[in-house]
């Protein structure tokens, strides 16, 4: 019964790990593209963005998909619609699910109004009585384009950290209740979305490796992993200084076994260190290359999955 | 232009020592007023001798299904050298915590503390089986119902024997009375006076969840869990 993937004190399994990865990436994402487009670099006509086309894809089905991923995953899968209808405000989950619905609303109003003339589109094909109703309401919204774009910025990283309060509230698991858990999650939540932005756009666009927006999410990868890196390092920190069973967490996480195999493997060494290094070693042209930049968003990304399972598994490892 | 001159500060205050001083002086007229039960559980590991009657007895009467269990005996390893060997039993069950942690993060209200008996219970309709209950509790007694499947725990008995009137099924079961069961909120019941004249303990009390259920040790010496 003693396995890396079952043990006694283990309740959430592997779908929420990459649950809470793909909640990351919708945060994350939505926040660089928001950026991207306050910033001016997307230009006059941003629904011509390679990188906001493909967030407008990402974001939502990242967040969809984790979402259903959670709702199977409930023993009562068909009973998902009682936490719309039943709030606790000492809850967590409860703020989340509430979080998600305003998320969402805020991301499609958003990319209704970039996108208004595709939406506009589809509504004249289907539903050809609503045009009008549709144009006037999107250019309704457009009058509010500058509050609903902060407003969607702040939901993003409220989303970002939300997954880490999520496991912060769980006082059975020294390592999981741990105040540095949002900040470690946002952090990295945020460097898989830029990672994806880049692979989705590199991968399905014909956006220059060269292009501004490109060199916009690239200047933040580095701040970023950075920052993440020593957020990871504070939270270990923390746990070693803690005493009791926290230091109990901290052995049992780091010093052996599969789990902490993933986490100097998969999380340090793959998704922190390699990627630095290739950046500091290779040359302005290689560095330009679509391959080199897949490459490297792959990692990333690879290490933030590892994260994500290493810090739910591992976590669950020690009782309070 | 003065927001606040001596005039209305002198009497806003006047006025907030009234009113605080009224409030004070009415909770102190009324010290008698009835306080709600605070059922509580006390297991004497000093007269338990595992016999696990108790853990039949709760299958049998809140019909648990094989596979899980609301209430358990854990034994310890043998202590003593042979022939004077000694185990120690160690009742694992809900605490009824009165800051329950399970409560908290429950997201639909599903988890709630019964205001009138401060046991904590579980709404299987409302449950949608998330789970964050089960891996919050400190101490580790929610499971999910094979059947209904809704997180599931000791409830005290609630709706099988507490509500006919009966004592809940582990105490009645018990044949060296090494469980009290009770108000802990009545001075003069059975639990309240054996918590006043017994050492005790409870676990995991740095977490600050308040838990309901106390042990008395199987031995004198340092408490071991």
């Amino acid at each position: 019964m003693n396995s890396p993937f079952h043990f006694p004190s283990l309740v959430w399994d592997g779908p929420i790990a990459v649950y809470l990865f793909l909640l990351g990436i919708s945060a994350g994402a939505t926040m660089l593209a928001v950026l991207l487009k306050r910033s001016g670099l997307a230009g006059e006509r941003p629904e011509e963005n390679n990188v906001l086309r493909c967030n407008a894809w990402l974001a939502p089905v990242s967040i969809i998909l984790g979402l259903l991923l959670l709702i199977f995953h409930l023993t009562k899968p068909w009973t998902f619609w009682y936490l719309m209808f039943n709030y606790h405000h000492t809850s967590i989950m409860s703020m989340g699910v509430m979080l998600f619905q305003v998320y969402m609303l805020f991301l499609i109003l958003w990319l209704a109004v970039i996108f208004k003339f595709w939406v506009l589109n589809l509504v004249k094909r289907f539903i050809p009585k609503l045009t009008d109703f549709a144009e006037k309401t999107i250019d309704f919204i457009a009058k509010f384009t500058g509050p609903i774009e902060i407003i969607t910025l702040i939901l993003s990283v409220a989303l970002g950290a939300y997954t880490g309060f999520l496991l912060s509230a769980l006082v059975s698991y020294p390592m999981l209740n741990n105040p540095v858990l949002p900040a470690l999650f946002l952090a990295s939540g945020t460097s898989s979305g830029i990672a994806a932005l880049i692979v989705c756009t590199l991968l399905f666009t014909k956006e220059s490796t060269h292009s501004a927006s490109i060199a916009f999410l690239h200047k933040f990868e580095l701040p970023v992993v950075l920052i993440e890196a020593f957020l990871l390092f504070a939270f270990f920190v923390g746990l070693y200084l803690g005493g009791g069973q926290k230091t109990v967490a901290f052995q049992t996480a780091l010093l052996g076994g599969f789990w902490a195999n993933v986490f100097w493997i998969g999380v340090v060494g793959i998704g922190i260190v390699l990627p630095l290094l290739l950046n500091a070693v290779a040359k302005d042209s290689l560095k330009h290359r679509k391959g080199f930049m897949l490459l490297v968003a792959v990692l990333g990304l690879v290490g933030v999955l590892c994260l994500r399972y290493f810090v739910l598994y591992a976590g669950q490892m020690t009782l309070a | 232009m003065t927001a606040c001159s001596r005039r209305s500060f002198v009497s806003g205050m006047g006025a907030l020592i009234l009113m605080t001083g009224t409030t004070m002086k009415s909770a102190a007229q009324s010290p008698t007023e009835k306080q709600p039960i605070r059922y509580a559980m006390l297991h004497d590991e000093s007269a338990c001798i595992g016999c696990t009657a108790c853990m039949d007895a709760c299958r049998e009467t809140n019909q648990v299904p094989q596979g899980v269990s609301r209430l358990e005996i854990i034994r310890s390893k043998p202590y003593g050298e042979f022939p004077d060997v000694k185990y120690e039993f160690f009742r694992h069950s809900c605490q009824h915590c009165t800051n329950a942690p399970c409560v908290a993060v429950c997201p639909t209200g599903a988890s709630y503390i019964d205001a009138a008996t401060g046991i904590v219970d579980v709404n299987k309709d409302l449950c949608v089986g998330c789970q964050y209950c089960i891996a919050v509790c400190p101490y580790r007694v929610r499971f999910i119902h094979p059947v209904y499947k809704s997180a599931d725990k000791c409830n005290f008995c609630r709706d099988t024997n507490l509500a006919k009137g009966k004592q809940p099924a582990c105490v009645e079961a018990c044949p060296t009375k090494a469980l009290t069961f009770g108000d802990t909120n009545d001075p003069h019941s059975a639990i309240s006076l054996k918590l006043k004249e017994k050492q005790v303990y409870r676990t995991k009390v740095e977490l600050g969840t308040d838990p309901n259920l106390y042990h008395v040790p199987a031995r004198p010496g340092e408490i071991r869990r």
